[in-house]
């Protein structure tokens, strides 16, 4: 119901104006007198009103200005700053730009205009004068489906409800479409959830009707129903969904915190916060992932550290654990069976890319220009397409046809987001995804860890870690062999020298600072002091190693250069060069998981979280034919969280 | 005396309908002073909403230049 904001009071000044019971001498004079009076009560309420008005001018006005002053000083200080950046002058290590946070934006989105909060006070005084809802509330303890009573009557959260369930869903299902090539034995469980089903109307005849039955029995077989917040989920609900009735968002289930305003004026604002942490807790989040996760192991394990990828399946998840448990295996086998082929593919892959854009940066020697030259590089090409290639486990002839669509996007997909220098990206119009500025920090992770564990996600999870160690002992075990590529050629080498593959500096960063790799200090160092092309050889080096499978002589030249090497004196100039090098090596650290969790599920629920989510997802589908695709989620992630 | 007191009633009315006169004057200044008002709320805010509009465009720009010279925090 529309509210006037201000009323100026009394209306009808002439009526009434005449008391009862009394004997007036001069009738026409007290009708007079009583307009008048009653326009005096007009004018100060009009003058009270315009007080309010002029305020509320002034705060906004006053609000504006603070922020404009607070912008100017923002210049000033960015126009120092400029005069003062001098691209020649700043050391860029490489440890700081693969160390560098993600942008975050500081911009807070007005949000709920138009709540209880927001709401003028000129306006609250006439709400203050409506009715308050029944205090149905108060029946809640006799109701045993766990509903509100009160959200029958009215429900705040209703539309948002529905406008949110109906935005997830879409999100969903676009990721899900997207993801549909690299995920595909998953995807043929839950195919029904994608069917678009129309929403029906409102139909409030029948819910007042429902309302007049009361909470007997009528309610109770639709109790399933509303309490799936997703419906679609579940396909034997089919039956209940030709209810004439449309589907309720679960916000009518009663709130924890719905005593603490037990006043009778329930506030939107308290219930949607109790609604996250019901969301968080109960429903369809966490919970079915976790299931599904927890049933196929080694799958879980190289995904586990993935929020994007979780987000993508929730839904099906239920369906996929429960209908069918036995496409894991498979699914483990399909991996285990590809992982070969796959693995030298992005080790040439991650070579190649590697190479162009970063071994002149190391034959300067330095890496001031790191930031100017890179966004001139191409983006490397995009692997994707050859997701095709995945619709058949390829079985034994792994190593001949690698399938690299399907393998890269199982180590794409356990990376986490690229740690994105936040300028670049947009300035050079590259796009979030392929922005050659990134790639060398994944693809000097990837080279070394490539011989490790083909999951590669050194970023965010704790799990490869292990399986790098054990591969450094070149001993990996055929429990993670699954994620794994075959030992390398261990007779080639000779036992005294370091291991071809540059073996990769263990995670901890306090290992690293000293520059003492931990069992071959030779590999990275030595190189560069004695070779003539001191820029390119240790790049190419570790480059050329990590594929150490498919080109085996030349693995054996590296060897033997490795082993001249390592006789060589040490030289103390190249020092930083060497720091650098070392330090790109370095495993970035990242966010907790957890937290991010916590800030997944909490983002999803106001609009501006849901609306950027959404237009993100929208804006990575444009692109998923490149080589971003996977990347892409985790930007997905990036900017709901933001 | 009838005349007298038709002369009163005459009067009565006259001075009444001076009142309302009055009266009428007088709400009708109301009026303008709140038709007034209201179109100074309507002018100032939507001038105030083009201005808090410019400003949240300078903001980004600020902000994105910001993040763009910034060495920026690092993961350490």
């Amino acid at each position: 119901m529309p509210l006037p904001k201000r009323m100026v009071e009394p209306v009808l000044v002439s009526r009434n104006t005449i008391p009862d019971g009394l004997s007036l001498p001069s009738e026409l004079e007290a009708v007079t007198n009583g307009t008048l009076a009653n326009i005096i009560r007009q004018l100060s309420s009009l003058s009270r009103h315009a007080e309010d008005l002029f305020g509320e001018l002034e705060k906004e006005a006053h609000n504006l200005q603070d922020r404009s002053n607070s912008l100017q000083a923002r210049i000033d200080r960015l126009a120092v700053k400029v005069t003062q950046l001098d691209s020649n002058v700043e050391e860029v290590s490489l440890q700081d730009i693969h160390m560098r946070k993600a942008f975050k934006s500081s911009v807070v989105f007005d949000q709920q205009v138009v709540s209880r909060d927001t709401m003028p006070t000129a306006m609250l005084e006439t709400y203050q004068q409506c009715d308050k809802p029944p205090p149905l509330r108060k029946l809640n303890p006799y109701r045993d489906d766990g509903k509100d009573g009160l959200k029958f009557y009215t429900d705040p959260n209703y539309f948002f409800d529905l406008w949110r369930q109906e935005m997830l869903k879409d999100t969903e299902r676009m990721m899900h479409d997207r993801g549909k090539k690299p995920h595909r034995p998953r995807n043929e469980g839950g195919g029904g959830r994608h069917k678009k089903r129309v929403r029906q109307p409102h139909n409030t005849r029948e819910r007042q009707r429902q309302l007049a039955v009361g909470h007997g029995e009528y309610l109770m077989p639709q109790n399933v129903h509303y309490r799936t917040p997703q419906p679609v989920q579940h396909p034997d609900e089919a039956l209940l969904v030709m209810d004439s009735r449309p589907n309720r968002p679960n916000s009518i289930e009663i709130r924890r915190s719905y005593p603490d305003h037990g006043d009778g004026s329930y506030s939107p604002q308290p219930s949607i916060h109790s609604q996250q942490s019901q969301y968080g807790q109960t429903s369809q989040y966490g919970q079915p992932a976790n299931q599904h996760y927890s049933q196929n192991q080694p799958y879980a394990q190289q995904h586990m550290p993935q929020p994007p990828q979780q987000q993508m399946v929730q839904p099906g998840q239920v369906n996929m654990s429960q209908v069918q448990p036995p496409l894991s295996p498979s699914d483990t086998s399909h991996y285990k069976s590809n992982y070969p082929g796959s693995y030298e593919d992005s080790g040439y892959y991650g070579g190649d890319a590697y190479q162009s854009p970063n071994s002149s940066i190391y034959a300067r020697g330095a890496a001031a220009r790191a930031n100017s030259q890179r966004p001139s590089q191409p983006p490397p090409a995009p692997p994707s397409a050859n997701n095709s290639s995945n619709s058949t486990p390829t079985g034994t002839s792994a190593t001949n046809t690698p399938t690299r669509g399907r393998s890269m996007s199982a180590g794409r997909d356990t990376l986490p987001p690229p740690p994105p220098p936040p300028t670049e990206v947009t300035a050079n119009g590259v796009g979030p995804g392929p922005v050659p500025g990134v790639l060398p920090g994944h693809l000097i992770n990837r080279t070394n860890s490539v011989s490790g564990s083909r999951s590669g996600s050194p970023h965010s999870t704790p799990t490869p870690t292990p399986p790098r160690q054990l591969s450094r002992d070149e001993t990996p075990e055929p429990l993670h062999n699954d994620i794994l590529p075959p030992p390398p050629p261990v007779p080639d080498m000779p036992p005294a020298a370091a291991p071809p593959p540059p073996p990769p500096p263990p995670p901890l960063p306090s290992a690293l600072p000293n520059g003492q790799l931990g069992k071959a200090p030779g590999t990275t160092s030595p190189p560069l002091n004695i070779n003539g092309d001191v820029g390119k050889s240790p790049n190419k080096q570790i480059i050329s190693a990590s594929p150490p499978k498919t080109s085996p002589p030349k693995m054996g030249d590296q060897v033997a250069v490795r082993k001249v090497h390592n006789i060589g004196p040490v030289c103390d100039t190249r020092n930083d060069l060497l720091k650098a090098i070392r330090d790109g090596i370095k495993l970035r650290k990242v966010e907790k998981s957890e937290q991010k969790e916590v800030e997944r599920v909490n983002a999803l629920h106001d609009v501006a979280s849901i609306l950027a989510r959404r237009v993100a997802v929208e804006f990575s589908d444009s692109d998923s034919a490149s080589e971003s695709e996977y990347d892409s989620d985790g930007w997905v992630e990036q900017e709901t969280s933001a | 005396m009838a005349s007298g007191h038709r002369e009163a009633f005459q009067k009565q009315i006259q001075q009444d309908w001076a009142n309302r006169e009055y009266i009428e004057v007088i709400t009708g200044s109301i009026k303008k002073i709140t038709d007034f008002l209201n179109s100074f709320d309507m002018s100032c805010r939507s001038r105030l909403a083009v201005l808090n509009e410019k400003l949240t465009t300078l903001e980004r720009r600020i902000e994105y230049l910001e993040a763009r010279v910034t060495k920026g925090e690092t993961l350490t």
